[in-house]
């Protein structure tokens, strides 16, 4: 899991579920920190009082992808190593609706509902066991889902070859929008009436 | 606003336009590490000069013996039936056209093998398929085919039929193995003492 340090033996394969657990209780630890266990928060972003969500993952996206463009000039690291998930079209459509079907009406996105469940909020367990229930019926059911799931599958693509962009041109486009949102969303915050949670 | 926030959005956007005069990511496709280390540890690459000669001889149409030293030296002396291209052209187009004829054999020679070597590993790294290196080279090739050691009359039949067929491609190439040294042999310089003629500078001197 622990590329490359793993794979090429510096650490031993036995680490792997330790440095897993350690990463994912970080990873936990700093969702909860700012505040993401509370579904009020998240549904901030809905409705115009907290952007925090939003800043958070622009944040981490931005940060990700000026250190991988750096790195890779600088020869630091190979880009075209980087594992990138196979896009398959319809599932992502059809999934991105009902999570954010769900995210809209739970409050919780998978992460911040266990750290939810973890500071023992009632509405993150009704979540969760909403979520298992899920899972459980698409397992039942996956042969209908079959190929919904798995068709249209266009590959490790990357919006700005199918944009037909350069990839500098477009990171750069995506930090000047990133910042435009900052901008924007402190702006709509001012307006807003601030909720007390 | 944030005096703080502000300095952050100033620093990601200077990043931002920094990366708009970035070359663009050079997406040389290579072979993974590992599959050139095992190419490398594996001594198939190399071939003989007796089996090269043998198909020399036989005007294999498959093989493509390719001399990867300077064009002066290839004037100089070249097996005969091998094409220059010099190390430095290495990655040139037209030299790329040539190597990625899938239907030949590439085979690259040198004085030893240290440089054919190297053309081989580079050609390897691009991912080009049948590439070969003529092992011990030039001085090789000419050590055994030109200069072929006769063998012991209680030699092996095999030794001495290897012998036959060295001696043999040489008459194909040369005619004789003196024709092919003295394509390389020096032509002295006969240097001739012109004497100064007694006297001759010192006509009205004191």
């Amino acid at each position: 899991m622990v590329g490359p340090l793993i794979p090429m033996g510096v650490i031993p394969e036995a680490w792997n579920n330790v440095i897993a657990l350690l990463l994912g209780a970080g990873f936990g630890f700093t969702l909860e920190a700012s505040g993401f266990s509370s579904s009020r928060k998240i549904m901030g972003t809905f409705f115009g009082y907290d952007f925090v969500v939003l800043r958070v993952f622009f944040t981490a996206a931005v940060t990700a992808m000026t250190g991988i463009i750096y790195f890779d000039y600088m020869g630091w690291m190979d880009a075209s190593m980087l594992y990138i998930n196979p896009y398959y079209v319809m599932s992502a459509i059809v999934g991105g609706i009902i999570m954010g079907l769900g995210f809209a009406l739970g409050g919780f996105c998978p992460g911040t509902s266990f750290c939810g469940v973890a500071i023992g909020k009632i509405d993150a367990l009704f979540f969760t066991t909403g979520l298992f229930l899920g899972v459980f019926i698409f397992s039942e059911l996956y042969p209908l889902f079959d190929k919904l799931y798995n068709g249209q599958d266009i590959g490790g693509a990357k919006i700005y070859d199918l944009l037909g962009m350069r990839q500098n041109v477009f990171a750069f486009l995506l930090i000047i929008a990133a910042v435009g949102m900052f901008y924007f969303a402190g702006f709509v915050e001012k307006k807003v009436k601030k909720v007390e949670y | 606003m944030n005096k703080r926030y502000l300095f952050l959005a100033a620093i990601v956007i200077l990043l931002g336009v920094g990366m708009l005069f970035m070359p663009n990511s050079n997406d040389n496709k290579q072979v993974s590490p590992e599959l050139l280390l095992s190419a490398i540890d594996d001594p198939s690459r190399f071939l003989t000069t007796d089996d090269i000669t043998d198909r020399l001889v036989k005007k294999d149409p498959a093989l493509l013996l390719l001399d990867v030293r300077p064009a002066e030296a290839f004037k100089s002396f070249s097996i005969p039936g091998s094409v220059n291209l010099p190390a430095d052209s290495l990655l040139t187009a037209s030299a790329m056209e040539m190597l990625k004829q899938d239907a030949k054999d590439k085979v690259f020679c040198s004085n030893s093998d240290v440089t054919a070597d190297q053309a081989w590993i580079i050609c390897k790294r691009l991912g080009l398929n049948r590439i070969y290196v003529m092992q011990g080279g030039i001085n090789q090739w000419f050590n055994t085919i030109v200069k072929a050691a006769k063998p012991a009359e209680s030699a092996s039949s095999k030794t001495i039929e290897l012998y036959q067929f060295r001696v043999a491609a040489c008459q194909h190439f040369y005619g004789s193995p003196e024709m092919a040294t003295a394509s390389k042999a020096e032509v002295k310089k006969t240097v001739t003492v012109v004497k100064k003629a007694s006297g001759a500078a010192s006509g009205g001197g004191c």
